[in-house]
């Protein structure tokens, strides 16, 4: 194991308890619960180059540095690596930190098995199954908010309903499933929809609460 | 392809994580005003301040459509409230609160001193109802007339309390005993027991002057509700609310606890800052210490700045030619007045059980007609969204410092601006909508009108004000933990005690919130006897717990043993998720204020900026102008 990260926050709904590991053979896998590009189970390998550069940070590092103090609000965030055992880096911007919390963003490029959110139509939130593997949802509640921005996210209105849904199922390759919206933004190239949905997904015995969210990049005025 | 039938039903209003600070109490409570404010909206232009407001009260699909027009590009003040008879913040919410008490309001009114539809619908029902010409103007009749209804409510019913005696009223006497001053503060846990007698012993004789009887009769209630405001419960709004009023207790500290050895001081001179308020600062300082000849106060740290620091520098501390903590308390001390100042504050908080920390760097200037404040953030990351600037005067640009003794006012207004250096603060800005913290800040934060200008409260040196314990609760807000739920659920605050270390030993924050808010506990006195059993508990070894292969894979849990404080256990025993953050919740403490949680406290009394987070400008005011200040809602 070149290292292993995790980030988890008890104060926000549903919780952030997302992890990913980093193998010496460059294997990266972990899970995501709130993501822009897919909550879930992801597997994949880490391209040598960027490999090589996390090997190096992670190498570099033989003794747990003292953990510097979380900011008011904090995340809990541990770094994992064989020379050091779990240490806090909450706080932290080193090389090393910077590039675990990236490895979280990487991940949701190599779906296993995971879920994400798509905007086909001003009146739809689509669910799409991603990865090779199923999954189990549990889709008994699901909460979808929207978020409309007018600009670089000048607030524009807001809208949220629960539905009903399905109850639990399994989500396979190619599975999908559309959510209607009520808002009625207007198609102005200014506007932007943000989704988010709040679902859950079985593993073991339990469900994990999860937030799929679909966030198009708004670009900076200069 | 499988579709849920029909639209989504159950369609609800959306209600930010934190409440919006309008006068509004509840975005489910009043649909038609929100109603009739869209239909206004869309008859004219409506500010950005009441877009806001609106988009909070009511974020539905309605306001979706709505065009909005551009935010200002930060630093412009929300708008004046309405009309209110030229009454000050101060006046208006003092009104606000005599309206709810007199039930003259549909529902309690939010103190916030802003003279919105509420507070106007109230002074005219009051009006109404008391004989007065109804124009919905607390003009000095309607305030006069306020004035006298409330003097006349009926006090508080004291019920006699002895020892063996429980409930509300043992919790409202514990209060009023701790803001007198009992040694050692006693818990606010309703229970008439050993220590709460001494504690009654000791007022009896030093501040009723009788022959202690252990008892708290209609004398020793006289003379702890002469002595301390608050600590009952009362009926407010047409809607009888019941709202706990608060026990005022010592001077409220709202700023984190600084670290110790720190200075407030940013070093100054070669190898620190070169330039700023904290060299004019030093310009100052050094001509008041007497430089020769006296210094140009133009913040730039040049060979003269140099050779004056050196020459105060001598005999003092070493002659560095750089403004360390050493040469800053020397500085302080000769000099203690200036019109413009650097902070940088270091300094710590326990929530939750965890600690937390910052450095907080600030400037601050004493201008002719104002005083302003400064922090200024180096952005990292993403680019920060305009309106983000404009929350932060919004929420905190609502005071004045007032010196009663000559009637000298200066408004403090608060600024975020954009920059890098020695004396910025570093603020990462990201995609999402993940929880805000001091350092990280969500561009699709909804509730980013409430959260930056809470993030902004960090920087100037001010400490969350949830999940505390009591004593940090106390000398944070300034007054006595609430009694809240006094009489609990039916299970024994022991046996929860042991439901909450079972659960720690099993390491699930499930089995913990099951044990707590399961079981019916609520925030308050019943809780804090739940907090003292745990403590009373053997400690436990937990072992470590192996990680789960998964996926997910997760991570194992170190050993630890427990300590008897519960929530600091709870925050080393259990993971971080959301059931330990709603069992640490109802263990602890936390305000409604911008500086807690508005989300799950609702306090029409203690919302959004208050007074006590500008306790550090009068003290400097204080200095710089002479008198003693304190902030008032302008
Ligand atoms: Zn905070």
């Amino acid at each position: 194991m070149i290292l292993r990260f995790e980030i988890t926050n008890g104060s926000r709904s549903p919780a952030l308890a997302e992890s990913v590991e980093l193998g010496d053979d460059g294997t990266i896998s972990g899970w995501r619960t709130v993501s822009p590009a897919g909550v879930g189970w992801f597997a994949g390998r880490l391209p040598e180059a960027e490999l090589a550069e996390v090997r190096a940070l992670a190498g570099a590092v033989r003794t747990a540095p003292a953990p510097s103090l979380a900011r008011p609000g904090a995340s809990t965030e541990t770094l994992d690596l064989d020379a050091t055992g779990p240490y806090s880096i909450a706080g932290s911007r080193d090389g090393l930190a910077v590039a675990a919390r990236w490895l979280v963003q990487r991940l949701t490029d190599f779906p296993r098995a995971a879920v994400t959110v798509t905007h086909p139509s001003p009146e739809v939130a689509r669910l799409e199954h991603r990865g090779t593997e199923p999954l189990r949802l549990d889709l008994t509640s699901v909460a979808v908010s929207a978020a409309v921005w007018r600009g670089y996210y000048e607030p524009a209105g807001t809208w949220s309903g629960v539905i009903g849904g399905p109850g639990e199922m399994e989500a396979g390759p190619g599975w999908t499933l559309d959510l209607p919206l009520e808002i009625d933004a207007p198609a102005d190239p200014g506007i932007t929809v943000h989704l988010a949905v709040d679902f859950a997904i079985r593993h073991g015995g339990s469900s994990m609460p999860v937030e799929a969210r679909y966030e198009p990049d708004i670009e900076a005025p200069e | 392809m499988t579709a849920p039938e029909g639209p989504i039903p159950g369609q609800r209003i959306v209600k930010p994580a934190d409440a919006p600070d309008t006068n509004v109490p509840g975005p489910l409570r009043l649909p038609a005003a929100g109603n009739a404010a869209i239909a206004r909206l869309l008859q004219s232009a409506p500010s950005p301040a009441a877009l806001g407001d609106l988009m909070q009260l009511a974020g539905n699909s309605l306001l979706a459509r709505i065009a909005l027009p551009s935010a200002p590009a930060g630093g412009a003040p929300p708008a004046p409230a309405g009309l209110a008879g030229g009454a000050t913040g101060s006046e208006i919410a003092d009104l606000q609160m005599k309206l709810s008490r007199l039930q003259a309001s549909a529902a309690p009114l939010t103190e916030d001193g802003k003279f919105g539809p509420l507070t106007e619908a109230a002074v005219r029902t009051f009006q109404g109802s008391n004989g007065l010409e109804v124009t919905g103007q607390p003009d000095a009749a309607t305030r006069t007339a306020v004035d006298t209804a409330f003097a006349a409510l009926s006090p508080p019913v004291r019920v006699q309390v002895a020892l063996g005696s429980t409930g509300l009223d043992v919790g409202f006497a514990q209060q009023k005993l701790n803001a007198a001053g009992a040694t050692p503060r006693l818990a606010i846990n309703g229970v008439f027991d050993n220590t709460m007698l001494g504690a009654v012993i000791a007022y009896e004789i030093v501040a009723v002057h009788r022959f202690p009887q252990g008892i708290v009769d209609a004398t020793v209630w006289a003379a702890l509700d002469a002595g301390t405001q608050g600590g009952f419960v009362a009926d407010e709004g047409a809607s009888n609310t019941p709202i706990e009023q608060l026990t005022p207790s010592g001077t409220a500290n709202a700023l984190g606890v600084q670290v110790a050895g720190t200075s407030l001081h940013p070093v100054t001179g070669v190898g620190g800052l070169t330039s700023g308020p904290a060299v004019h600062e030093l310009q100052q300082k050094l001509n008041t210490a007497g430089a020769t000849p006296p210094l140009k106060d133009d913040g730039s740290f040049g060979p003269k700045t140099r050779a004056a620091l050196q020459a105060f520098q001598n005999g003092k501390v070493p002659v560095t030619g750089t403004a360390d903590a050493a040469t800053w308390a020397a500085l302080d001390a000769a000099a203690p007045a200036t019109t413009t100042g650097s902070i940088s504050r270091t300094w710590d908080e326990v929530v939750g059980g965890a600690t937390y920390g910052l450095t907080s760097n600030y400037s601050w200037e004493i201008q002719k007609t104002r005083m302003v404040v400064t922090a200024k953030v180096n952005f990292v990351g993403l680019a920060p969204p305009a309106a983000w600037f404009g929350h932060v005067p919004a929420k905190w640009n609502q005071f004045q410092g007032v010196d009663p003794a000559t009637g000298r006012t200066m408004p403090i207004d608060f600024q975020m601006t954009r920059g890098g250096g020695g004396d910025s603060n570093t603020v990462e800005v990201k995609r999402g909508n993940d929880r805000a913290n001091a350092g990280e800040w969500y561009l699709g934060d909804t509730d980013a009108a409430n959260t930056i200008p809470h993030e902004y409260g960090h920087l100037i040196g001010l400490q969350d004000e949830y999940q505390l314990h009591p004593a940090d609760y106390v000398r944070v807000t300034g007054h006595e933990p609430p009694v809240g739920d006094a009489g609990g659920p039916a299970t024994p605050p022991a046996t929860i005690a042991t439901g909450i270390q079972a659960a720690m030993v099993a390491r699930s924050g499930v089995a913990a919130k099951a044990a707590t808010v399961g079981a019916g506990l609520k925030p308050g006195a019943y809780a804090q006897r739940v907090v003292a059993e745990y403590a009373l508990l053997a400690p436990v070894n937990l072992a470590a717990v192996a990680e789960v292969p998964g996926p997910p894979k997760i991570t194992g849990l170190p050993a630890f043993t427990t300590t008897g404080e519960v929530l600091s256990d709870l925050d080393n025993a259990l993971r971080d998720d959301l059931p330990r953050y709603d069992t640490i919740q109802v263990l602890s403490y936390s305000s409604g204020s911008i500086m807690g949680d508005q989300s799950r406290v609702k306090d029409p009394h203690d919302h959004g900026a208050q007074p006590r987070h500008l306790a550090q400008f009068m003290t400097i005011l204080g200095q710089a102008l002479g008198g003693t200040w304190e902030a008032r809602r302008r």
